[in-house]
């Protein structure tokens, strides 16, 4: 065994309770954190937690990527703590709650912002509106799909919701009401989708103000996505059924 | 309670990859100088001595120097738009995909096409002999 090796880990945290008229900030902390090969950020803020201080307070549940809880800004960078290393800082690290999110304590922020968002473009199946009118059970039918219809949507199916994305996005920081990289990218998953009835429902949301259209095509969603979505592509491609769905409602007299 | 960090104006010099994303976005500055520059030559048509105005102005090293800044800028922003044009439209022949790599290639090619008919216009005298 060579000898241990430690790392400055500098904790970026928020406690409500210390809230005063003048001050209500968070502040960093600092600590000395042994570390191997393999110990992961997440690692290193459970050390904390069980053997520094035992008030640092942050998410986690599956240690292995995909339940999409530990995200946080690593030396400003949004990462799943999970899926990035203390190896890879050797210098020291800071981490901090995500990025364009309000912060409830510590390393924890407020997820609802992007759920409103993911709720708005109804990310499941939708059912076709006639045989629900006619009251035929169609769930109890298995759906049929074809390799190539399933090639079509399944990069997009990969998302996690940890919300990287939205921590990457400087149109999201900007203004909270555009409905963001990974909810648009999920709406673009189920319009791409054969079984999908919901496409009319969903371009409303997608052409509206803080659709698609608030995108400038930063990329750096796509640079942090730890699934590989690519969620710019999905908003961009969303932008060329946006343009065709605005263009066939005008033609319509739709306006 | 609850905290909400404010978005500093400087946002864009926070991160390489903003940083990056704000030089694509910044290479239409140069390019509307160029344009102005190809607007004003199309102005000073009227007269002869409009046109040789024009010619001095545009000889002059900042007018060169500026004009040279729009190319390579061009060129930047051109590198960046073909690389995101197959992720915003992927082009599928049946059950397979087109590859990136592909359709970058291609649009390259397509600007090397383009550059040639212009020199070859340039050089061959068929312009001259509208004249």
């Amino acid at each position: 065994m060579s000898e241990q090796r430690f790392v400055q880990v500098e904790v970026v945290r928020y406690l409500p309770e210390n809230k005063t008229p003048e001050k209500d900030e968070p502040f960093s902390q600092f600590f000395e954190v042994p570390y191997t090969e393999s110990t992961s950020i997440l690692d290193a803020l459970q050390y904390i937690k069980e053997e520094l201080d035992s008030s640092l307070s942050f998410r986690w549940s599956c240690r292995m990527a995909i339940c999409g809880s530990c995200g946080f800004m690593v030396n400003g960078t949004p990462k799943l703590g999970c899926k990035d290393f203390l190896r890879n800082y050797p210098n020291g690290v800071r981490i901090a709650p995500l990025a364009h999110f309000t912060v409830e304590r510590d390393l924890m922020v407020n997820m609802e912002e992007f759920l409103v968002h993911l709720e708005a473009v109804q990310p499941f199946l939708v059912e076709e509106q006639q045989a629900k009118a006619q009251g035929v059970q169609k769930y109890t039918e298995t759906y049929q799909q074809t390799p190539a219809q399933l090639a079509k949507y399944k990069q997009f199916s990969n998302c996690i919701n940890c919300g990287l994305c939205y921590a990457a996005c400087p149109q999201f920081g900007l203004n909270p009401e555009f409905i963001g990289p990974g909810a648009l990218a999920l709406a673009h998953r189920y319009n791409l989708d054969s079984r999908d009835h919901g496409k009319a429902q969903r371009m409303k949301v997608l052409n509206g103000h803080n659709g698609v259209w608030s995108c400038t095509f930063v990329g750096f969603c796509s640079d942090v996505c730890p699934k590989k979505v690519d969620p710019a592509a999905a908003v961009n491609q969303g932008k060329v059924e946006s343009a065709k769905s605005m263009l066939i409602q005008m033609f319509k007299g739709n306006s | 309670m609850a905290y909400k960090a404010p978005m500093k104006r400087s946002w864009w010099l926070q991160h390489a990859a903003f940083r990056r994303y704000m030089l694509r976005e910044a290479t239409v500055l140069p390019l509307v100088f160029a344009l102005c520059c190809l607007l004003a030559g199309l102005w000073s048509l009227q007269t002869s001595a409009q046109f040789h105005a024009w010619q001095q102005f545009m000889a002059q090293p900042w007018v060169v120097a500026f004009n040279l800044l729009a190319l390579v800028g061009a060129l930047y922003h051109a590198l960046t738009f073909f690389q995101l044009f197959p992720r915003v439209m992927p082009i599928r022949l049946g059950e397979k995909q087109v590859p990136a790599a592909l359709m970058v290639v291609a649009q390259w090619l397509g600007v090397v096409a383009v550059l040639l008919a212009m020199l070859w216009l340039a050089t061959s005298g068929v312009l001259g002999a509208w004249q």
